[in-house]
């Protein structure tokens, strides 16, 4: 019985067949413990994101497992993936992804509405992350009236609102100037503390490696460290 | 010099292929109704003009006549004209010389009569009467005829030039008559036929021979049918006519033995219907009215020619036909092009939705707005144009000849669509226009593009009011009227959407106070593209003018009916000779007790009876009738009922109450008249109530045949009006001798007038096509918008949506679509359909006297567009369901990223 909250065994991924085949993911493996903040690096088509994908249950591997806190994403159906997606992972993407009509607070609880929480716990719970994010003032504001580093970081409190046990960020800086982008790997830094979550972030910036309790380099689909 | 970059258009076409051929599609089916309806109107109109012509027969004959010139002989007596038959032969040429061109060639050849009066036969039987014929075709022959006993008549003398004295004795006549007239009189070779005239001057007619037709059938007997058999009802109703046959040696003492005003001489010109065309025609009236306008007038005793024929007033009904089915036809069009174009317009912006980030690419790597447009219009000059022509092929297939009015406007707008769109897209992608920093600035920009549009709608808006008003005021024959109904829906449906974003708004914020998630995000997502104008506008806009449509066929439909009521006055109606009246009660007591009979009533019908109403003459349709057993018929009915005011049966023998109605409200309740005798007498009439239409006139005079009797209008009823399913059937068994009309062969006629049978085909067409159009738009619209749809609905699965649940999201996304064209749209249509039915004038083409009532097929439009929004709003979910299964949710995200 392992101690980790995510573990990555043998995982492969090939996008196409034949010649064309690239092998984005090749024998994947490593390990999580809880409550640490990976960063994961690589050039541009390394697979960090595949592997993310993979990881969170977006994407199967075509061979090897995942498994997130005790329970095997690669063996569940589609519904046992929505409920882990709504019960352990949450997602934090390079483009927000929020819904461009509802404010932030809307946003931030649409997590909880999925898991029928209670309007008043919901109301609570929105309330405190905004506070976390240090949004609290901007809670009826919508995404098109937000900067982006505001979107990221309303998107990082959805992430959270759930409150899962794996934070998975693809480049969540990406789109962000770097005083932005500082900003928002603090916030992640200080959420996974503070709410002890797991996160893995795929990322190129220096900053963010710095911040991370570890970095898991990947190249051509390999684990290099 | 515009530089094209061929890879790109050629690699944007491979790409888009699907859409492309879609909009080709629609382009070649439009190009095929627009290309064909102006020939196939055109042909219509042409075989409406052949079957009005046909239908009207003796009517649309033209006839001429001429008065005898004098046969004074040396001596004052009147002087035997040997060579008569010559010089009436000679009246047919004449008249054909007269003839314009025009005239000649769709006239049939002609048949010139000698006609003496009527004469009473003196035999003692009842209203028997004789009149002698002499015919003679134009070709010079005249209808064979074998002798079977006696002889061809012969002259009366052997001096062929013999001058009789002025008031001598009955000259004799010479006829044969045929085998079954001899019958029925008794008559063999060498007998005479004893006749007399109104004034009881006696004519000495002698039977020469006994013929038998060699071809009974030939044209010229039909002039004169009582030649061949007795003819009943010609000499007023109960009478029976027979027919002598002159020769052309027995032709000269006719001549002596009637004075000049007993024998009429003419010429008669039978319309060829199948030698006319609509254009044809319209020269043919001017032809006619010239013709007429040259003629003698008829009073004048002279030889010259008089015209007559109602030629002119049957072409001058069809032009009026032909003139409300043609602007009809022209909406139905305009109102095709536009559902058209809204769905190419939405095809446009879906292809440019899918290009919005290549053309961006394209014109940040320095491609000019100019060639990105022109590499766009290659595109869709390549694909519209051999769409076009396709179609335009396909209808000179169909019809014999394509018409390009309606298309090349279509497609010149299809062609720009494309281009400028996606021109659009490139130069606002990279158009360096940033967001102002303050607030107030923002608030300015926003309020500047809500002008902007407030200032669209609103012209949309006036040219819509102005195309209506200028329809109701001036009628459908302008250009601007006849858009009005497409112009219309396209304001009403633009209002519409204008709300969808509040009313989408509002509906986000129920859900937000709602627990269940999957109505909050299906909310959403409606809210963020209700944006979007041009889906739910051009769906809702197609889907009303196919309301509008499939309501002009209803309401025609229902007119056609409520006007073969409206004619006959019941199921069936049967009207008697006058030998025959006095059994017509006992005829309707006979149909009465038939089975499938509900009611049967008799009446004394006169169709122009004139009245007097403060020394205004007013010609209406008088009814004699058991005001009683009427009101029980009509109650059976859909007709009108008819009104029971009180003295309505009074029966004083001073004043006769009467129903009256009429077009120009000269009569009304409250207002005395009265009806002229022949004997100089009056009877008076006090209309108390207003009658129902009946009949194809306005102006109906109904009175209870107690309170006529009462007054001396004693009159024997002529007709029998009969409900029930089996009356027809019941009148007929009966035996009576008379005019049966039945309700269904009048609608059954009118029904299949081509051009009646023509616009509701195009009713049917323009409806199916612009609910196929609708459908369409409303299958682009989600296919335009399926791509953010799909990444919100991935990023929605990444907080743990589950997949079955898509499909609702999905569905809640589109739904305000297609419920605002479900709702509004047959709304819409029966709305136009009734604020434009008067100058539509569908009357015309229903034989209605007043606009039809406007039907609309609610369950029948509302199944059918709730049916088929539902079903391509499934179809869409469910194929969207399957091509996202078949995507990784991750490859979604990462193309989205």
């Amino acid at each position: 019985m392992t101690s980790a909250l995510l573990t990555v065994r043998g995982v492969s991924r090939t996008f196409g067949s034949g010649p064309a085949a690239v092998h984005a993911l090749s024998d994947v493996s490593f390990e999580v413990e809880p409550g640490t903040m990976v960063a994961l690096v690589g050039r541009s088509g390394s697979g960090k994101t595949t592997l993310l994908n993979v990881i969170g249950g977006l994407d199967r591997p075509d061979s090897g497992t995942v498994t997130v806190d005790g329970l095997e994403v690669t063996g569940l159906d589609e519904d046992g993936l929505s409920q882990l997606r709504r019960d352990k992972v949450s997602y934090v993407f390079q483009t927000f992804g929020l819904i461009p009509v509802l404010s932030a607070a809307e946003n931030v609880g649409v997590p909880l509405r999925l898991a029928r929480a209670e309007p008043a716990e919901r109301e609570r719970r929105v309330g405190l992350l905004l506070d976390l994010v240090g949004l609290a003032d901007h809670a009826q504001q919508r995404p098109g009236e937000l900067s982006g580093g505001q979107q990221q970081r309303v998107a990082i409190a959805r992430a959270l609102a759930a409150s899962p046990r794996l934070l998975v960020a693809d480049e969540p800086t990406g789109q962000l100037d770097a005083e932005t982008g500082l900003a928002v790997m603090g916030l992640l830094r200080g959420v996974v503390e503070s709410e002890g979550v797991t996160a893995v972030v795929a990322t190129h910036d220096p900053v963010m490696m710095a911040l991370a309790d570890r970095v898991i380099r990947i190249s051509d689909g390999r684990v290099l460290t | 010099m515009i530089a094209l970059h061929w890879p790109s258009v050629r690699g944007r076409a491979r790409a888009d292929a699907g859409p492309l051929l879609l909009v080709a599609v629609v382009v070649a089916v439009v190009a095929l109704l627009a290309g064909a309806t102006p020939p196939v109107l055109r042909a219509t109109s042409d075989e409406a003009t052949r079957d009005a012509v046909r239908r009207a027969a003796d009517d649309a004959a033209v006839r001429v006549e001429a008065d005898w010139p004098d046969d004074y002989g040396p001596t004052g007596g009147r002087q035997r004209a040997p060579l008569l038959a010559q010089d009436v032969a000679s009246l047919g040429h004449l008249a054909q010389d007269d003839l314009s061109p025009e005239l000649q060639a769709a006239l049939q050849t002609p048949v010139t009569t000698v006609s003496s009066i009527s004469m009473a036969v003196t035999d003692g039987s009842v209203q028997r009467r004789l009149q002698l014929e002499y015919l003679r075709r134009g070709d010079g022959g005249d209808p064979r005829v074998t002798w079977v006993a006696g002889k061809a008549p012969g002259p009366s003398t052997s001096d062929d030039s013999i001058e009789i004295p002025l008031n001598g004795a009955p000259w004799p006549i010479h006829v044969g008559v045929s085998e079954a007239e001899a019958a029925a009189l008794g008559v063999r070779p060498g007998d005479r036929i004893p006749v007399q005239d109104d004034r009881r001057t006696p004519y000495d007619v002698r039977v020469s021979g006994i013929f038998r037709p060699v071809d009974p059938g030939d044209p010229a007997w039909r002039l004169v049918p009582w030649l061949l058999q007795p003819a009943a009802n010609r000499d007023g109703l109960g009478s029976t006519r027979f027919g002598g046959l002159l020769s052309d040696e027995s032709l000269p003492d006719a001549r002596l033995a009637f004075r000049s005003d007993q024998l009429r001489r003419g010429v008669r010109f039978d319309a060829d219907p199948d030698k006319l065309t609509w254009a044809s025609a319209q020269n043919l009236a001017d032809s006619v009215a010239t013709l007429k306008g040259l003629s003698a007038v008829s009073a004048e005793r002279d030889t010259s020619l008089k015209w007559a024929t109602q030629l002119d007033s049957v072409l001058r009904d069809l032009r009026n036909q032909i003139a409300t089915a043609t602007p009809q036809a022209s909406v139905l069009l305009l109102a095709l092009l536009a559902g058209a174009l809204l769905v190419v317009s939405l095809a446009a912006d879906l292809l440019t939705r899918r290009r919005t980030t290549a053309l961006a690419t394209a014109r940040q790597r320095g491609a000019a707005l100019p060639a990105l447009a022109a590499e766009l219009a290659v595109e869709s000059v390549a694909v519209t144009v051999p769409a076009a022509a396709i179609g335009l092929a396909l209808a000179a297939v169909l019809t014999g000849s394509a018409s390009l009015i309606w298309v090349l406007p279509f497609v010149v707008l299809a062609i720009a669509a494309g281009p400028a769109f996606g021109t659009l897209a490139a130069a606002r992608a990279t158009r360096d226009k940033r967001a102002p920093a303050n607030r107030s600035a923002r608030r300015w920009a926003r309020r500047t593009v809500r002008l902007r549009r407030a200032a669209i709608d609103a012209a949309v808006v006036l040219l819509a009011v102005g195309a209506l008003v200028a329809l109701r005021q001036r009628g459908i024959e302008t250009g601007l009227a006849s858009a009005a109904p497409a112009l219309g829906a396209l304001a009403v449906s633009l209002l519409l959407v204008r709300l969808l974003p509040p009313a989408t708004g509002a509906v986000l914020r129920l859900s937000l106070r709602s627990r269940r998630s999957l109505g909050l995000f299906a909310a959403a997502r409606a809210a963020a593209t209700s944006s979007r104008m041009l889906p739910a506008l051009a769906v809702t806009t197609a889907i009303a003018l196919a309301s509008f449509a499939v309501t002009l066929q209803a309401t025609t439909d229902r007119g056609l009916s409520d006007g073969a009521w409206q004619a006959v006055g019941a199921d069936a109606r049967l009207t008697v000779g006058l030998e025959a009246s006095g059994s017509t009660a006992d005829i309707a007591t006979r149909v009465a007790a038939a089975p499938g009979v509900e009611a049967a009533v008799p009446a004394r019908v006169v169709e122009s009876e004139r009245f007097i109403a403060d020394s205004t003459s007013i010609v209406a349709r008088l009814i004699v009738v058991d005001t009683a057993a009427f009101r029980r018929l009509l109650a059976g009915t859909p007709l009108p009922g008819l009104p029971a005011p009180a003295g309505l049966t009074a029966a004083d023998g001073d004043t006769v109450p009467a129903l009256v109605r009429t077009g120009d409200g000269s009569l009304r309740p409250g207002l005395d008249f009265r009806l002229p005798l022949q004997t100089n007498s009056a009877i008076q009439m006090a209309a108390i109530g207003v009658a129902p239409a009946i009949g194809t006139g306005e102006d109906v005079i109904v009175v209870d045949v107690a309170a006529a009797k009462a007054a001396g209008l004693d009159w024997e009823p002529d007709t029998v009006w009969a409900t029930g399913s089996g009356a027809a059937a019941a009148i007929r068994a009966t035996g009576a001798d008379g005019r049966l009309v039945t309700r269904a062969e009048v609608a059954e006629d009118r029904r299949t007038a081509p051009l009646t049978e023509g616009l509701v085909r195009l009713y049917v067409i323009a409806a199916v096509t612009l609910l196929a159009l609708g459908l369409l738009g409303f299958a682009l619209a989600a296919a335009a918008g399926a791509p953010e749809r799909w990444e919100t609905l991935a990023r929605l699965r990444t907080l743990g949506l589950r997949p079955r649940d898509t499909h609702r999201v999905a569905a809640g996304e589109l739904l305000p679509v297609a419920v605002v064209a479900a709702v509004s749209g047959p709304l819409l249509g029966a709305l136009l359909a009734w604020l434009t039915l008067g100058p539509l004038a569908l009357n015309v083409l229903t034989g209605q006297v007043a606009v039809p009532v406007t039907v609309v097929p609610w369950w029948t439009v509302e199944l059918v567009t709730v049916g088929a929004l539902a079903a391509v709003l499934l179809a869409v979910v469910g194929g969207e369901s399957v091509v996202r299964r078949k995507r990784r949710l991750g490859d979604v995200l990462r193309v989205s990223s």
